[in-house]
């Protein structure tokens, strides 16, 4: 039987595949991007649904329960994606400032 | 010698005027840049006689050490030998430029450095902060300058070529004299008063913590 917090997951992931599918549709992201993020919702809403799944899985890393196992793997894809995101946003930083301080130089009065 | 005076600056019309007046008696060629600024400064400087200034404005704000590398980028590619550093909100007094034209021409340093003195107006919070980051740069670094914080500062060229800094905001003076100390850069200080307009502008204890951070990565990096 499916338990509240099954019901809120499944929401939040279905919501998650919706939100990724839309911005794929506004050209936003690409056909390699909507892909990995589809497969990757998918693949919560299916252990959320079996969590089972995940017991041999879990055993083989010496984590009692499965739950914490997903807390485990949902800790180590935010942190990646934390990391990434901050040097995407250096290197983005720096190409507008280079950008802005050309054109103040070329402009200069 | 072709000296250059560099003044950053963001939202600071209520300084500005006296600034350029300040500075127009030295007959230097004078870079003011605008960090991105949304006042009315330009009201303001409208008419005065901007002789031997140039204007350089930003399109958003991208913080102080980006000011300072695009004046120092422009002035050296207008021939300029050295440049001086004075801070926009008319926190230096002018008549301390002969001090550093002095260092740069006849005493052969590649790098002056400006130092307040508590006597002359510095807060004490201020003064505490700028011996606390003295004293975090000896620990790190092994270099020792006694204000490291002062915007009030002189750099030829070539030391320019070996300390271009990345940071952006309030890092770049700290990062200027990690820079200056990793390439061993003959430095020398010259006392400079400094008055205190505006109370809620300059390095924040926010700011200061980024400098921290700051300070980590580049002992890690440099």
């Amino acid at each position: 039987m499916i338990i509240g917090l099954q019901i809120i997951a499944l929401i939040f992931s279905f919501s998650m595949i919706y939100v990724a599918v839309l911005h794929f549709k506004r050209k936003e992201l690409r056909k390699s991007e909507i892909i990995a993020w589809v497969s990757m919702w998918t693949a919560a809403v299916i252990i959320i649904i079996f969590p089972k799944l995940l017991r041999t899985f879990a055993n083989t890393f010496l984590v009692t329960r499965v739950f914490d196992l997903m807390v485990i793997c949902g800790f180590v894809l935010v942190i990646s994606m934390v990391g990434s995101a901050y040097i995407r946003t250096k290197r983005i930083e720096k190409k507008l400032e280079d950008m802005i301080r050309k054109e103040a130089i070329k402009k200069a009065k | 010698m072709h000296i250059f005076i560099i003044v950053p600056f963001y939202n600071e019309q209520k300084h500005i005027v006296d600034v350029i007046k300040g500075l127009s008696k030295y007959k230097l060629p004078v870079v003011l840049v605008d960090d991105g600024s949304v006042d009315n400064y330009e009201l303001k400087i409208k008419n005065l006689k901007l002789n031997n200034i140039t204007l350089i404005k930003h399109k958003i704000n991208l913080g102080k050490g980006a000011a300072m590398k695009t004046g120092a980028d422009y002035a050296f590619d207008q021939g300029a030998d050295a440049v001086i550093f004075m801070d926009g909100d008319n926190q230096h007094n002018p008549n301390d430029l002969p001090k550093f034209i002095e260092a740069l021409k006849n005493n052969g340093h590649d790098v002056v450095l400006g130092t307040r003195n508590f006597t002359y107006g510095v807060p004490l919070i201020r003064f505490l902060g700028n011996k606390f980051a003295s004293i975090i740069l000896v620990l790190f670094f092994g270099i020792y300058v006694s204000d490291v914080l002062c915007g009030f500062k002189a750099i030829t060229k070539k030391a320019y070529k070996n300390v271009r800094w990345e940071s952006t905001g309030y890092g770049v003076e700290t990062e200027l004299i990690v820079r200056i100390g990793k390439n061993k850069i003959k430095t020398c200080e010259v006392p400079v008063k400094a008055i205190y307009h505006d109370k809620v502008k300059g390095v924040t204890i926010l700011d200061a913590f980024g400098i921290m951070f700051e300070i980590i990565k580049w002992r890690l990096t440099l």
